[in-house]
């Protein structure tokens, strides 16, 4: 199995297609906030796969930016007023370039600068109304067992 | 049927993803596994592979997990194969969208070797591949 620094390389190299991807979604609900607001769609789904790579690859600051990003997007389809949706967009182009630099510099420790950021999405997620319900592992072992 | 001998069939449009599931089924003695970087490809290898399991992400562009799984339940050669989904995915009435929907099992990354060998084995053993 190859070396985990090696599997983090590889990962942040793949990364930069993704993180152009979601920065050119940002940029194009920029130009019509209410318009093309939908596109946050686009972005949760980049988000997720920057969150389960991060969990698998035990980059758990990374994963947790990318997971609130992830919930404040899905909020972002929702958001009803420009000043919301300008908000939502303000937050996930703050998170994306922590992302990225965090990928860059993921041997080194957390900074006050990414705690700061945390704590802002939480307070955008929050005021969105939070995020969705989640399932443990068990939960989910129940439900299939329940199924059949 | 011998492990050896089982076809699975690995999909996620991340490779560092796909790597690190096929490495996880080689330690288990699992050989004939088929990487696919989407639904398209996945597609595709189940005309020209042998496949006995899938092993899907849910997120995926530009067609998703789900529409791989209602594909492969309304194959008729393929509407049998085991399919679970590996993904970050824990909202609730997503996993019960996908639970609906037919699928095996669901693994929530990040995925651990012992949760990928209990789930993988299980599926087989039940279906009777193994």
């Amino acid at each position: 199995m190859k070396a985990r620094r090696e599997q983090i390389q590889e990962f942040v190299n793949e990364l930069s297609g993704f993180a152009t991807t979601a920065e050119a979604t940002l940029k194009k609900i920029e130009e019509d906030l209410e318009g093309n607001k939908k596109l946050f769609s686009v972005f949760s789904e980049r988000m997720i796969a920057i969150r389960g790579t991060s969990l698998q690859l035990e980059l758990p600051h990374i994963a947790e930016i990318a997971g609130l990003s992830e919930e404040i997007a899905v909020r972002g389809t929702d958001a009803q007023t420009r000043p919301q949706i300008r908000k939502c967009v303000g937050a996930l182009f703050d998170a994306l370039t922590t992302i990225k630099h965090l990928l860059i510099h993921h041997d080194e420790e957390t900074g006050e600068e990414q705690e700061i950021l945390k704590n802002r999405l939480q307070a955008t997620l929050r005021a969105f109304g939070g995020a969705r319900p989640t399932v443990t592992a068990d939960e989910i072992e129940a439900l299939l067992r329940n199924r059949s | 049927m011998l492990r050896e001998e089982v076809g699975i069939l690995v999909v996620d449009d991340v490779n560092t993803m796909r790597i690190q599931i096929r490495d996880l089924l080689k330690q288990f003695g699992f050989k004939k596994i088929t990487l696919a970087a989407g639904t398209p490809e996945a597609k595709a290898a189940l005309e020209t592979e042998t496949i006995h399991l899938i092993m899907a992400d849910w997120h995926m562009e530009p067609l998703d997990g789900m529409e791989l799984l209602r594909y492969v339940r309304n194959h008729p050669q393929h509407k049998n194969v085991c399919f679970i989904m590996v993904t970050a995915e824990g909202v609730k009435e997503k996993v019960i969208e996908a639970i609906r929907s037919g699928v095996d099992n669901y693994l929530v990354k990040p995925l651990t070797p012992v949760e990928i060998q209990n789930k993988v084995y299980g599926i087989l053993l039940k279906k009777q591949v193994l």
